[in-house]
């Protein structure tokens, strides 16, 4: 059993494993940086550090109606990212992921309370962006 | 050993450990199968750095064995292939290396010999002569004749009995040279190439290498250089970390003037309370920066000789002038800076001063000039490299009209002046390298450049890595800064004329291209108002206009990293965090010097459509003039009046695009042009069944009766003479050409 924290993405649930995660806020003013990925939102000043905002929606492919509205701040392999999301559930103890996904970026899914819940692999993820933004940085 | 002779030595045994380091990593990668001929780039570069500074500092043994890996990675480049054992033998070159660079090694004749020999092997079953002549000539570079000579051919020998080849069984047939090989190696290199061949496959290659070595290494770890006595040596980290919180307290003390508010600044006290301490903070800062900073002369006192060592193996004749040595710079920028100057010089003399003889075929003096220039900028300095050599050629200046900029083009991966590699330099490593780490620290580089008259290599680089003086601006609701010192100044953006069917307005009779800031970094926005507010930015010899919403005020800046997951098409120096808490992006001047000059061409009166019902589109001219001055002049002439213009820079360039563009219905020719001149193309045009009609006039400084006479006899049907020239007359002659 590890422990997750578990977060509402448009009306879809999701879990990052806790030693990921930072911390959790409002999600702020971002500013935009024209020319990056589509998947980057911009950067928020967080108590004086400049953080990369990702669209999580954007980059799971998932429909949105409202804005996000809360910032999850997570960390894997030295780079530091906040997730835009729209609520943190709960922080609790879980199955690890058994059911297999399509995404790339998900360790796969798991069940919990009727529901399945995709784990979001925070390494993949980050190393994913960061080698599409390189790419794009170079055409 | 002067203090600075070991400083230097110093600054050298560093970094090049710290390549190798890094060289290491990757052929560990490449030899578990992890990675392949993709690597080759970076491990390329970080040998070439260490052959370009062994070089200049007089390491001959360092020099001819990064030379020889250098060699094995351009056969790995050319062949795409970069098989596990070929990086066993390479890790055996880096540990070598080591050895070297920390003062226990021996010349590696015998291994630089392997080196060669394994290349021969690679490319000898596809004929390849030139390459193992290429590789003679490396194997004699390591030592003296006899040693290059035996080391070459016990390589050989060497390379076929070691397991390595038996393995892949391609070269399994030269181990009969085994014996060979023995003779001519130390007992190390004997040893492993028994065990080797003992061995089967390449896990016995890796074990023959491991077993072979160990002495080497112990030795090289044991007697490394013991580290000198120094008044205060402080790690740099503790240093950056003062910095880091000078910075941050900065922005704070900016923060807490903007929270107080007007009435509390009303205050006698809060304002001698906030005084005080601002002035005992600057001078923190101060002391904090100058901590940090140290003058160029630190790294250049070398330079003077290294650079007559140089010219005297590449037999040229060079006076070097070195000014502004006093200026200052961060210490970290200056450790790495020694490399890119070593590189830029070395080209420069390489590559870039002829030869006494060519230069005065050229009508230059025998002695060639080559210049390092210092110059503080603000927060800025920059650091010119010239020189008055040959330039570069005139399809690179024409490949860098496409792409964008001369530094663009010259710093591609694998771009080379030179025709031939030289054991100095060459392979255009160079200049991608130089311009890695302008970027790395923040700064940038501009390469100027005319065909046979010279070269000049622009850094700008940051004083201190951390602050920056930027001017604010808004557009669109962001806020974006641009460092003060590339700002000429800042005007009200007027009428715009249109210059190769973009917006420019003259500045200073130049006329420089105009674009919105949200259209240079890719943001959709609002149109601007008239007459907006726009900064002329200037960054070398590159200008232009970026226009914007409302200029805020210049302020000092803690510069922020992006960090890589927001790379992207726009090039930032970094973002900052205003007194309000609001981020301003920081652009990079050059990247927007370079992007005005390549926005799309905006729809212009040249831009209709063909259609029927349209009103006939004006006639397309073309302008064939080898003076990028007096082309641009004629095109704008004929733009404002409404004309589409497509340029060439000669007579063939200008039959080529005859060729391509069949609208063509005018042609506007200089007399004296290379390759083909404005006689030939009309006699050539005349010639041509397709075009024998088309309208000619010949623009030229001549004014003979006689050029006149030769002129129309080719078939021109207007002469005008450059001098005192005319826009009216000359719109007037195509009007009438063209019938309009």
């Amino acid at each position: 059993m590890t422990v997750y924290v578990r977060l509402r993405v448009a009306s879809e649930r999701y879990a990052i494993p806790v030693q990921h995660v930072i911390e959790v806020t409002e999600l702020g003013e971002v500013t935009a940086v024209p020319g990056s990925l589509p998947e980057m939102l911009g950067v928020r000043n967080l108590r004086g550090r400049v953080l990369p905002v990702i669209d999580l929606a954007l980059l799971l492919g998932i429909a949105r109606t409202a804005p996000p509205g809360r910032l999850l701040v997570a960390e894997a392999g030295g780079i530091s990212a906040g997730f835009a999301i729209d609520a943190v559930s709960e922080v609790s103890e879980m199955e690890e992921p058994t059911e297999e996904t399509e995404s790339a970026l998900l360790t796969g899914a798991t069940l919990a309370g009727g529901d399945l819940i995709g784990v979001i692999d925070v390494s993949r993820v980050l190393a994913s962006l960061e080698e599409r933004a390189s790419e794009r940085s170079r055409r | 050993m002067s203090d600075l002779d070991a400083e230097l030595a110093d600054i050298f045994r560093d970094e090049a450990a710290e390549r190798l380091d890094q060289m290491e990593l990757a052929l560990l990668a490449v030899e578990s199968g992890a990675a392949g001929a993709e690597s080759v780039d970076s491990l390329f570069r970080n040998v070439h750095t260490i052959k370009g500074a062994a070089g200049m500092l007089g390491y001959d043994d360092i020099r001819a064995l990064a030379h020889a890996v250098e060699d094995v990675l351009a056969g790995v480049r050319e062949t795409a292939a970069f098989p596990p054992e070929l990086a066993t033998l390479l890790l055996r070159a880096t540990t070598a290396l080591g050895g070297q660079v920390t003062g226990a090694g021996e010349p590696a004749d015998e291994l630089i010999g392997d080196l060669a020999a394994s290349l021969a092997a690679s490319s000898g079953g596809a004929a390849g002569d030139p390459v193992a002549g290429r590789n003679g000539g490396t194997g004699r570079n390591g030592g003296t004749g006899r040693n290059g000579g035996t080391g070459r051919n016990g390589g050989t020998g060497r390379n076929g009995g070691t397991g390595r080849n038996e393995g892949t069984g391609r070269n399994g047939g030269t181990g009969q040279e085994g014996s060979a090989g023995q003779e001519g190696s130390a007992g190390q290199g004997g040893g492993a190439g028994d065990a080797g061949a003992a061995m089967a496959g390449g896990a016995g290659d890796a074990g023959a290498t491991a077993a072979g070595e160990p002495e080497a290494t112990a030795e090289a770890e044991t007697s490394g250089s013991p580290i000198k006595g120094r008044p205060l040596r402080v790690p740099a980290g503790k240093i950056d970390r003062l910095l880091d919180i000078v910075g941050e307290f900065m922005q704070y003390r900016g923060r807490l003037a903007h929270s107080l508010g007007a009435q509390e600044l009303q205050s006698q006290a809060v304002r001698e309370i906030l005084a005080v301490s601002g002035r005992m903070f600057d001078e923190l800062a101060e002391t904090a920066i100058g901590m940090r900073t140290l003058p160029l002369a630190t790294i250049t006192r070398q330079l003077p000789r290294a650079v007559r060592d140089l010219a005297l193996a590449a037999g040229k004749d060079v006076d070097f002038v070195l000014t502004g040595a006093d200026t200052e710079l961060d210490r970290v920028i200056l450790e790495s800076l020694y490399d890119p100057l070593a590189h830029l010089l070395s080209n420069a003399v390489i590559h870039g001063i002829e030869s006494p003889a060519e230069r005065e075929r050229a009508g230059k003096p025998a002695r060639g000039r080559l210049e390092i220039r210092a110059v503080p900028r603000g927060s800025l300095v920059e650091i010119m490299v010239a020189d008055d050599g040959r330039g570069v050629s005139r399809e690179v200046i024409e490949e860098a009209r496409h792409a964008g900029s001369l530094a663009d083009v010259l710093a591609r991966s694998g771009f080379s002046t030179a025709a031939e590699v030289t054991d100095l330099a060459g392979r255009g490593v160079g200049l991608d390298a130089v311009r890695d780490y302008a970027r790395s620290v923040r700064g940038s580089l501009e390469v100027r450049s005319e065909p046979g008259n010279g070269m000049e290599v622009i850094l700008l680089l940051p004083v201190a890595l951390a602050l920056l003086e930027v001017l604010l601006f808004e557009r669109a609701g962001r806020i974006y800064g641009v460092p003060l010192v590339a700002v000429q100044e800042v005007i009200t953006a007027g009428q715009t004329l249109l210059l190769e069917g973009r917006s420019a307005l003259e500045i200073h009779g130049r006329p420089l291209p105009v674009a919105d800031v949200s259209a240079l970094v890719g943001a959709t926005a609002p149109p601007l108002g008239d007459r907006p507010p726009a900064l002329v930015i200037s960054v070398g010899s590159r200008r232009a206009i970026v226009t914007c919403d409302m200029v805020l005020r210049q302020q000092e800046v803690v510069v922020k990293p992006l960090g890589p997951l927001l790379a992207g098409r726009t090039a930032y120096l970094g973002a900052a965090i205003l007194g309000d808490g609001r981020i301003a992006l920081l652009l990079d001047p050059a990247a927007l010097a370079r992007d005005s000059w390549r926005l799309p061409e905006i729809a212009g009166p040249a831009a209709s459509e063909p259609a029927a019902s349209e009103p006939a589109a004006a006639p397309k001219v073309l302008v064939v003039e080898d003076s990028f001055t007096v082309r641009e002049l004629q095109r704008s002439i004929l733009e404002t009046a409404g004309y589409p213009v497509v340029t060439a820079c000669d007579g063939r360039e200008a039959l080529a695009a005859l060729d391509r563009d069949p609208e063509i219905a005018l042609v506007v020719t200089d007399l004296q042009m290379p390759e083909l001149d404005g006689l030939g193309l009309t006699r050539a045009i005349r010639a041509s069944a397709a075009r024998s009609s088309l309208p000619v006039i010949i623009v030229t400084s001549r004014g003979s009766e006689d050029d006149r006479r030769r002129g129309a006899a080719a078939g021109a049907d207007a002469y005008m003479v450059k001098q005192g020239f005319d826009q009216q007359a000359l719109l007037a002659s195509v009007e009438h050409l063209v019938g309009r």
